[in-house]
């Protein structure tokens, strides 16, 4: 047999098809491997600087979280939270502050002042916006003490 | 007294040779003519010349000195090429001779190395379209590959009788190429196209040309894995090369290694043409063949790279796509020639080394799916 009949006889068609397809994508393959080689090993070479990147960026964002959803008061503080929330539990919720001061340094709380000034500050105490203050419930839910 | 003379005679050469053992005597000087006089190939025409020679003396038969003998010393040589053990060795000193600078470089080259392997799967469908049997157009498509040690590999697995020719065929183009080519590359590009100058290739660190070889090698024989015996080989000679603290066996597998297997190679497929196995019909056949897919490879390997120059900014001189046909270093230089008779301040062989080195992977893969296809 000869000619196109014995091409297609002998499936040549098919084959020479298929063989040249798999040439060109073992190629293509191998050079867009290889393409890919100095770029990664370029990677690895500043991988010590990426990774002071990363760390400092996790670092950020820990700081940034710690002080949006997490606020820590300072220590000297920590111990009169409760103190203060008794304290305005007695008083009643709206309360004007120059009330709390007073009410706390009868009660013999150490440096009332300044831990009214942290309290408000951690927007444990936040205004109604009518001149009185309100103790922040949620605030307190997310502390960490 | 006289009977034995008489006998002595008749067991000469000159008694028992035929016309065709005459031929293959005149072909193998031919061979040994062109490597010394012109220096075609001189590596591979001249034990291949004097292997025919040596082939085509006139024996008597079952002395045990014929190469289709058993037990005879050329037939010891020939077992390395009927059981593939010497092409896999060319490509370990290959491996270890060549670097992959230029292609690891613009690794968009290689796609005219995967471009002038059309050639093997043209000439093979002319090969069927003439009659041969798959198995046997397979390995006269292989030719087109440019790559002896590659054609031997096919040839000895699926039409082991078609050896002599075909290797005959394979590396006479080879060494034809600087005759071949240069025609068909100035047909089909205009003098604008070869005078385009291409940018220089970036550098390439230790370290890529150091990885290049196990990627390589895992993917290519992933995607071929009957291509395992000679890019395992290649990939593992220029990783000998790239580590440098086995310059030792790198200098071995570039040096003593590839020259004796060369020598024995050329000697055992020389040897192999012994004329009333060679002049067939058949031959003719694969020898026309043969130039063709020469001819469709390189034209293959050009025509891609015009294709390719509409997409790309930085154009590249379409000289290189026939450079696609491995014959490593030789195209190579064809295109820096032809280049350079254009434009002598034009240096093209730094760029066509890539596809070179592309082709040769890319025969070898050609060569694994034509045996995968027709092995079985």
């Amino acid at each position: 047999m000869y000619g196109l009949d014995a091409i297609s006889a002998h499936n040549g068609w098919q084959l020479a098809a298929l063989g040249t397809s798999i040439v060109f994508t073992g190629l293509i393959i191998l050079s867009l491997a290889i393409s890919q080689i100095h770029k990664v090993l370029e990677l690895w070479d500043k991988r010590d600087s990426y990774y002071q990147r990363i760390k400092k960026l996790v670092q950020r964002k820990h700081r940034s979280e710690a002080t949006v959803s997490d606020p820590v008061l300072p220590k000297n503080v920590e111990g009169s939270v409760r103190q203060f929330k008794l304290l305005i539990e007695q008083i009643g919720e709206p309360f004007p502050l120059p009330k709390l001061l007073d009410f706390s340094e009868k009660c013999g709380f150490p440096h009332s002042h300044s831990s009214v000034n942290d309290l408000l500050q951690a927007k444990l105490i936040i205004p109604d916006g009518k001149g009185y203050f309100l103790w922040n419930h949620e605030v307190e839910k997310n502390i960490k003490i | 007294m006289v009977d034995l003379l008489i006998e002595f005679l008749s067991n000469t050469g000159f008694a028992l040779a035929g016309y065709q053992n005459i031929i293959m005597i005149l072909v193998g000087i031919v061979l040994i003519y062109l490597g010394i006089a012109k220096r075609y190939e001189p590596l591979l025409l001249v034990p291949i010349g004097f292997g025919i020679l040596m082939g085509n003396i006139p024996v008597i038969r079952d002395f045990g000195l014929g190469i289709y003998e058993k037990g005879s010393f050329l037939n010891y040589m020939y077992f390395g090429v009927m059981h593939d053990i010497y092409p896999p060795l060319i490509f370990l000193g290959v491996g270890a001779l060549t670097d992959f600078s230029a292609m690891l470089a613009r690794p968009s080259l290689m796609l005219l190395g995967a471009a002038a392997q059309v050639g093997i799967f043209v000439t093979f469908l002319g090969a069927l379209a003439l009659g041969f049997a798959p198995n046997e157009a397979a390995s006269i498509g292989i030719i087109g590959g440019a790559d002896g040690p590659t054609a031997i590999f096919l040839t000895a697995v699926l039409a082991p009788r078609l050896i002599g020719p075909i290797a005959i065929a394979a590396y006479s183009y080879m060494a034809l190429v600087p005759v071949i080519q240069p025609p068909i590359m100035r047909l089909l590009t205009s003098r604008k196209e070869r005078l385009i100058r291409m940018e220089e290739p970036r550098e390439v660190s230790k370290k890529e040309k150091l990885i290049f070889p196990i990627v390589g090698f895992l993917l290519c024989c992933f995607i071929a894995p009957g291509a395992l015996p000679l890019l395992g080989m290649l990939f593992f000679g220029n990783l000998l090369k790239e580590s440098i603290v086995a310059e030792r066996l790198a200098r071995a597998a570039r040096s003593s290694i590839i020259d004796t297997v060369t020598i024995l190679l050329g000697i055992a497929v020389g040897a192999s043409t012994q004329g009333d196995v060679f002049l067939t019909a058949k031959s003719i056949g694969i020898f026309t063949l043969g130039a063709s897919a020469f001819a469709v490879a390189t034209a293959a390997g050009v025509i891609f790279a015009k294709f390719m120059n509409l997409f790309l900014r930085q154009k590249i001189n379409p000289l290189i796509g026939a450079a696609g046909v491995s014959a490593v270093p030789n195209s190579a230089r064809v295109v820096q020639i032809v280049g350079q008779k254009e434009d002598p301040t034009n240096f093209l062989l730094m760029h066509a080394m890539a596809p070179n080195i592309s082709g040769v992977i890319g025969s070898a893969i050609a060569a694994a799916i034509l045996w995968s296809f027709l092995g079985g």
